[in-house]
């Protein structure tokens, strides 16, 4: 009698825990739910005033919209996105390798004050630098490019990038190393050959935070570019946005298709890596 | 003897390999900072081939002496605090759900994380289209089956429910790193701890008072600190969903980009540099990266 009671009570407490997950998710996913669906909408049904939860009509006319350059340049902000945020990731994880490196291992004055000064950039906001950062890229003949873009989005990921790569090259046993100097490799020889291919998931999550701050970086497009050849996917479907004649499907199916890259990628990284490290946190 | 002679050859060798970070954070962050410094007290013609006039202290008279500033100010720390508070309890108490087994734990947990790695423009299109007052999906709640009005806000044009748009945003958004950082740090508690506290006959608030809390602290402050700074500083989410809450991003912006007054824009950086200075220094020694 007591057990059945006991089991019965287990099942309830069961079916309640559920119950509050579906809700939680449901709340948290409503959004995302919207997003999938209104791109699936015929753009009459996107605007009725009575909304309805699934289409009831479905259409991918949206999706063949925005690759069609003739209707939407989405096809160019994406490749400008991807671009800039490759270039600006990979950049700022091979630089933060050498960093974390000489902050990890070698033993040398000043070593504290650096790291410290990192760590202090590291909770800079790009907005405080705005002024002086747009005379500085106009000054080097760089306004209206790519590259200004990508130096911005080196710097604006190198100390989190540096951070996240000391901490990871710190649990690297420092036998190996001594091992490998025996063996007669030299510094530059051990970074290659031992610490990247250790640190390998340390540093795929580093890749990962720096593409996602890249690939959703507004600000520094909108003060930078001006020609709309150049722009990136925020800038330019913000812009859009602003246009009398945008169509909700549209907007929907290219948000979609706009946060389909970082989301594979963190779905991927955080498949391999164990507690996942990307959890720097996307600035503001 | 030996000691002194690596550290030389490890100095060297730091030098060249730390040369392109700190060459880049020189050039772009710590030479802009000084330069905001000295725009700041210059008044900069919007034709660039004008010489820049020096005009002493007046920027920051301007901006001291101006209404909007403060009450930008104000909205900013408004902001912070209700969307810190909000995000860093949901996260803890979603973490707190989450902490024990269960089918589609990763699953679940991937899922939850997705407002967080998503951009922005993404999940402003989805928020607008909402809240649209004419055909979005949330007035058709409140008002055609709630009956909570007899006709739904002009959410976006209006500062009141325009500033509880941004804020409910800034949860949903972010509570997700409070959550991946707490639940990576519950995981460590010790189980026995609570079962002790079980059989001396604790509550349910009394084991998260006694237990939970102390060992989630080093988490919880920095949590809340790196928010909090983020956030003060926070740009891109509400000015791309609205134009009626100035938070001071915002402000700085529009001062510079809109209004094209260079100089008074860096010297509201100036006071913002201030202020985040003192953030850090007083926080520096708790919060652990």
């Amino acid at each position: 009698m007591a057990m059945a009671s006991s089991k019965k009570n287990r099942a309830l407490k069961k079916a309640g825990f559920y119950t509050g997950l579906i809700a939680l998710l449901t709340v948290t996913l409503f959004p995302f739910f919207i997003m999938l669906m209104t791109s699936f909408k015929s753009t009459k049904e996107a605007v009725s005033t009575n909304p309805t939860l699934f289409p009831k009509e479905w259409t991918f006319k949206h999706f063949v919209d925005i690759f069609n350059p003739d209707i939407f340049p989405f096809i160019s902000y994406f490749k400008n996105s991807l671009v800039v945020s490759l270039t600006a990731s990979g950049l700022a994880v091979l630089i933060a390798i050498f960093g974390a490196y000489a902050l990890s291992r070698l033993k040398f004055m000043g070593r504290t004050t650096i790291n410290a000064s990192f760590y202090t950039v590291y909770m800079f906001s790009g907005i405080l630098l705005v002024v002086p950062l747009f005379k500085i890229i106009s000054g080097l003949g760089l306004y209206d490019t790519k590259t200004a873009l990508i130096i911005t989005m080196i710097v604006q990921t190198l100390p989190t990038a540096i951070f996240m790569l000391k901490s990871y090259f710190d649990t690297i046993p420092d036998d190996l190393e001594e091992a490998a100097m025996i063996d007669g490799l030299n510094r530059i020889q051990i970074i290659f050959y031992i610490i990247i291919p250790l640190s390998l998931s340390g540093i795929i999550s580093v890749f990962v935070y720096s593409f996602m701050v890249a690939w959703n970086d507004y600000l520094f497009a909108s003060i930078f570019l001006s020609d709309s050849l150049n722009f990136t996917l925020p800038i330019g479907l913000n812009t859009l946005f602003s246009t009398p004649d945008y169509v909700w499907g549209r907007m929907m199916a290219a948000s979609l298709i706009t946060a389909l890259p970082v989301v594979i990628m963190y779905s991927i990284s955080d498949y391999f890596i164990k507690g996942g490290a990307t959890e720097g946190g996307v600035k503001g | 003897m030996k000691t002194i002679k690596r550290e030389k050859s490890d100095l060297k060798l730091a030098m060249v390999l730390l040369f392109p970070s700190i060459f880049l954070v020189l050039l772009l962050v710590a030479y802009p900072m000084f330069s905001n410094i000295q725009i700041s007290f210059f008044d900069q013609p919007i034709n660039p081939r004008l010489d820049a006039v020096f005009v002493g202290f007046e920027n920051y008279m301007s901006i001291l002496s101006d209404g909007e500033f403060f009450k930008s100010l104000g909205i900013t720390f408004l902001y912070m605090i209700l969307a810190v508070l909000g995000s860093t309890a949901m996260g803890l108490g979603v973490a707190i759900f989450f902490n024990r087994p269960f089918k589609f734990r990763k699953l679940s947990r991937s899922l939850i994380i997705l407002s967080y790695v998503t951009p922005s423009i993404s999940l402003v299109f989805a928020w607008k289209y909402m809240f649209n007052n004419g055909y979005g999906v949330v007035n058709f709640l409140v008002v055609d089956v709630l009956h909570l009005a007899d006709k739904a806000p002009l959410w976006f044009d209006n500062p009141v429910s325009s500033f509880f748009l941004v804020v409910l945003f800034a949860i949903w958004r972010y509570f997700p790193y409070a959550f991946i950082s707490f639940l990576a740090i519950l995981q460590t508690i010790d189980s026995t701890l609570y079962e002790a506290a079980e059989i001396d006959g604790a509550s349910a608030w009394n084991k998260f008072k006694i237990v939970t809390l102390p060992a989630i602290m080093p988490v919880l402050i920095t949590v809340v600190t790196l928010r909090s700074i983020w956030l003060f500083y926070m740009f891109t989410d509400v000015f791309l969903l609205t134009n009626k809450v100035d938070i001071l991003g915002i402000y700085l912006y529009k001062t510079a980009f809109a209004f094209n007054d260079l100089g008074k824009a860096a010297s509201i950086s100036v006071i913002l540099f201030i202020i985040l200075s003192l953030v850090i220094i007083a926080t520096r020694k708790r919060v652990k990266y």
